[in-house]
């Protein structure tokens, strides 16, 4: 008799099957031919190269611009918009010339001046670019960033002509054909920019002359690239890119196994079930996870102490424990980096710990609990757990973890840094200075408190060093100071990138700078 | 009512003036800010930047350039979307949480209604046992749970459905039905004892008495005064849909509104916190307002106008 709510619950699960029985026509799922899905995993902050400053922005940013280079697989500059360039004696002036015939797609030609135009956006105190800094070699950039000059004709980069751009650095920077393949050193054009404003990097506003352009930018959901018929190199093979946002990775993966995704990156868990699938891809990357001290606090001041910390670390622990195809590393410039030395480094020496600690006078039995302080991430926890435990077995120290949010982390390390730290960096270009400069006294990214004018001193002439054999020997040098003399850090490892890229997709070869060129891949 | 209306809407401006000067005061009180990286800053790039987004004034400063520009409607621009002004964030995004709301709370109180009405009139039998079990997993399980359940199930397992995006109508099943779960529970639990305590009533007697068919009774006597309970539950309905859309639309990949309240606040994006508290702050005092004047209509003896309720 009681019909009324159990008819309407029927009606309501009867609507809830009719709408999974409609799922049946799967057409909408399976992807175009020639079409490549892609998991951006985040909205990309900014498609404008002067301004973005991110892997993802970037990732974006190599399909759709050119530079003056671009790397080669082992990381050398080759020419790209430039055909080819030249230094002066002195090695301060490069001059690069371009490639005749590269037209914007708007079919406008490509002109030297186009790239003055770019940098003075980019080193302009009003555009306030975060990464304004990669052009501070250039003559008079930083003063003219800073507002010191305000006259853009003092910047050390010139027209000659339309087809050549004259560039004047500050001091000889051997590795500046790497740096001109970084984004924010792509031309512009600024009329563009002036007539639309902000919205210049919004379709149907943006013209680029990369493999691919912009057909559609739905804000945090997708971007849709369009092959460039007008690309120099000739059309890509593949005619669309869509790059989705999905942030959660479980999501992705779930996504990439249902057909609805071609490439994503592993979530760290998922790995060991991917390891053995043709599926898989692993990409070493130059990016090293360091542990850093901070020297103004004891016993840390103590460089005996620090080495005794750094011999009692055994980082073969590590390959195992995070499964991300990490590499244990010893010294700080990653291996596949030129100058890299795997000879360098305090290797594991509980012996030599236990003694150096003596030495220096410190009772592991009455030290006060040393404090580890890393940012909130699974990763993370377990190599403090893992450290945390090395130490208290090899030097019988305690040792407490302490666990922050990324900001509040960032700002404890710039403002009051804790006795030990974790952090990483990773190459935004492949020379070795990148990463040395790093703990230079004036860099703002050391926050170990460690100041050693002789590396200052070895830093500075390795960066204009035109010669292979000294670099390496001035490099050499400076790492036995940072990992071996002075220790303010222990590199742990290097990390590595973990990919599923379906069978469908054809030539993706991934960086080792992270970064994800799909001009030669190809998707039946 | 009117009278009643319009002052009920005043009353909602004091309520967000508080809620953006407290949002104001929270966020700068956060360590850290904007342009904190992994990668440090130079000093005179950070300068650059504090004077292109106005942080170099004093804090006071700030506060009162902020107020001012509220009032003229400008939120301001992101920090972290370079180039995007938190309206176009804004009006990009809710749309499509507003969609998802909708669809979520059609099925909330569609299956939560009929669920509780199917359970209530038969109570005790094994119909109302299984609606009893299942509308206590529905209440205490968390929305990440019965998403990671139906994405795992519904999506790779039995590849019914597309585990996330947002493409179609097909694409919103799976997170609409993850959003419901927990009002549709409670909607269905509220609604069961509301059933048993009407169908006791004298008017349902009475009713029944004069001979009025089953069916009408249940309809026009028993559904009806039911559904007033439910209607109570509607604010806090709207605030569960909203928090509950922060995790759904992470997990499901779905453009709203939701998941920037988490990642404006972890990327210190102070004008984007704010614009999103605001619009959320502005929804639920709106739908509060609704369910009053909506109860003032059905019941009338909730006194409305002169005298207070």
């Amino acid at each position: 008799m009681v019909r009324g709510g159990g008819r309407a619950a029927v009606l309501v699960l009867c609507t809830l099957c009719a709408g999974v029985a409609q799922s049946c026509g799967r057409d909408e799922m399976r992807p175009a031919p020639r079409e490549l899905r892609i998991n951006l995993e985040t909205e990309p902050p900014s498609l404008d190269w002067s301004l973005a400053t991110d892997g993802i922005s970037i990732i974006a940013i190599q399909q759709l611009m050119r530079g003056l280079t671009r790397l080669s697989r082992d990381l050398r500059p080759e020419p790209d918009l430039a055909e080819r360039w030249s230094v002066s004696a002195d090695g301060r002036t490069y001059t690069f010339a371009l490639r005749p015939g590269v037209v914007w797609s708007d079919g406008e030609p490509l002109r030297a001046q186009q790239f003055v135009d770019s940098w003075l956006r980019l080193l302009a105190p009003e555009t306030a670019a975060e990464y304004a800094y990669f052009l501070f070699p250039l003559k008079n950039a930083r003063a003219f960033n800073a507002g010191t000059i305000t006259d853009p004709g003092a910047v050390g980069v010139r027209a000659r002509d339309d087809a050549t751009l004259e560039v004047e650095l500050e001091a000889p920077l051997v590795y500046f054909p790497a740096l001109v393949n970084f984004m924010v050193t792509f031309p512009q054009r600024r009329e563009l920019i002036e007539r639309y404003g902000e919205r210049w990097t919004e379709p149907p506003n943006l013209v680029t002359l990369g493999p691919f352009t912009l057909e559609e930018w739905r804000h945090e959901y997708r971007l849709v690239l369009r092959a460039n018929p007008r690309y120099w190199a000739g059309r890509p093979a593949l005619d669309r890119i869509t790059a989705y946002m999905v942030e959660e990775d479980s999501t992705a993966l779930v996504l990439f196994e249902q057909g609805l995704l071609d490439l994503v990156k592993l979530p760290p868990l998922e790995i060991r079930r991917y390891r053995e699938r043709p599926e898989y891809l692993r990409q070493p990357l130059l990016r090293g996870y360091y542990y850093g001290f901070d020297l103004r606090t004891p016993p840390f001041d103590d460089a005996r102490v620090r080495r005794a910390f750094a011999h009692a670390i055994d980082r073969a622990e590590f390959p195992p424990l995070l499964q991300g195809g990490e590499q244990p590393w010893p010294s700080w410039i990653p291996p596949g980096m030129p100058h890299a030395n795997p000879q360098l480094g305090l290797a594991f020496d509980p012996e030599r710990a236990r003694a150096l600690l003596r030495e220096a006078g410190v009772d592991p039995a009455t030290l006060a609990p040393v404090r580890i302080v890393f940012n909130s991430d699974q990763t993370h926890k377990l190599v403090a757990e893992k450290v945390q435990a090395m130490w208290r077995e090899h030097l019988g120290v305690r040792v407490e973890l302490e666990n922050r949010e990324w900001k509040v982390f960032l700002k404890e390390l710039a403002t009051n840094p804790p006795p030990v730290f974790r952090l990483g960096w990773g190459a935004d270009f492949p020379d070795p200075d990148n990463f040395m400069n790093l703990f230079t006294s004036y860099s703002e990214n050391n926050h170990t408190g460690f100041a050693n004018p002789h590396y200052d001193a070895l830093v500075l002439r390795a960066a204009s060093e035109v010669d292979p054999a000294t670099r390496q020997s001035l490099y050499d040098e400076a790492q036995r100071i940072l990992c071996e003399q002075d220790v303010p850090i222990v590199p742990l490892f290097v990390t590595a990138s973990n990919f599923a890229v379906a069978r469908r997709v054809h030539g993706f070869v991934p960086s080792p700078m992270d970064l994800y060129f799909f001009d030669r891949v190809s998707a039946e | 009512m009117i009278r009643y209306a319009a002052g009920r809407v005043l009353a909602g401006v004091p309520v967000l003036w508080v809620v953006a000067t407290l949002t104001f005061a929270l966020l700068r009180f956060l360590p850290g800010g904007p342009f904190d990286k992994e990668k440090t800053l130079p000093p005179e790039i950070l300068r650059n930047l504090e004077r292109r987004y106005a942080l170099d004034g004093t804090l006071a400063e700030q506060y009162a350039d902020y107020l001012g520009r509220l009032v003229r409607g400008d939120l301001g621009p992101s920090y972290k979307y370079v180039g995007r002004d938190v309206s176009d964030i804004l009006a990009d995004a809710l749309p499509v949480s507003v969609e998802l709301g909708l669809l979520a709370l059609a099925i909330a109180l569609g299956g939560g209604i009929a669920l509780g009405l199917a359970a209530g009139t038969r109570r005790d039998s094994a119909l109302d046992r299984i609606v009893g079990i299942a509308t206590l997993v529905g209440v205490s399980a968390p929305s990440f749970v019965i998403g990671a359940g139906l994405i795992l199930g519904v999506g790779l397992e039995l590849d019914w459905l597309p585990a996330g995006l947002w493409e179609g109508p097909r694409y919103a099943i799976l997170p609409a039905l993850t959003l419901a779960a927990l009002p549709l529970a409670y909607i269905a639990q509220l609604t069961r004892a509301q059933v048993i305590t009407v169908m006791h009533q004298d008017y349902v007697r009475t009713a029944r008495a004069k001979g009025v068919p089953e069916g009408r009774v249940r309809r026009h006597h028993v559904l009806r005064n039911a559904l007033l309970a439910v209607l109570t539950y509607f604010g806090p309905l709207l605030a569960i849909l909203l928090t509950g859309s922060f995790v759904v639309e992470k997990i499901y990949a779905i453009p709203g509104l939701g998941r920037f309240f988490v990642t404006a606040v972890t990327n210190r994006d102070y004008p984007l916190v704010l614009g999103v508290t605001l619009v959320y702050a502005a929804l639920v005092v709106a739908a509060n307002l609704a369910v009053d004047l909506l109860y003032a209509w059905l019941d009338p003896r909730i006194r409305v106008g002169g005298a207070e309720r």
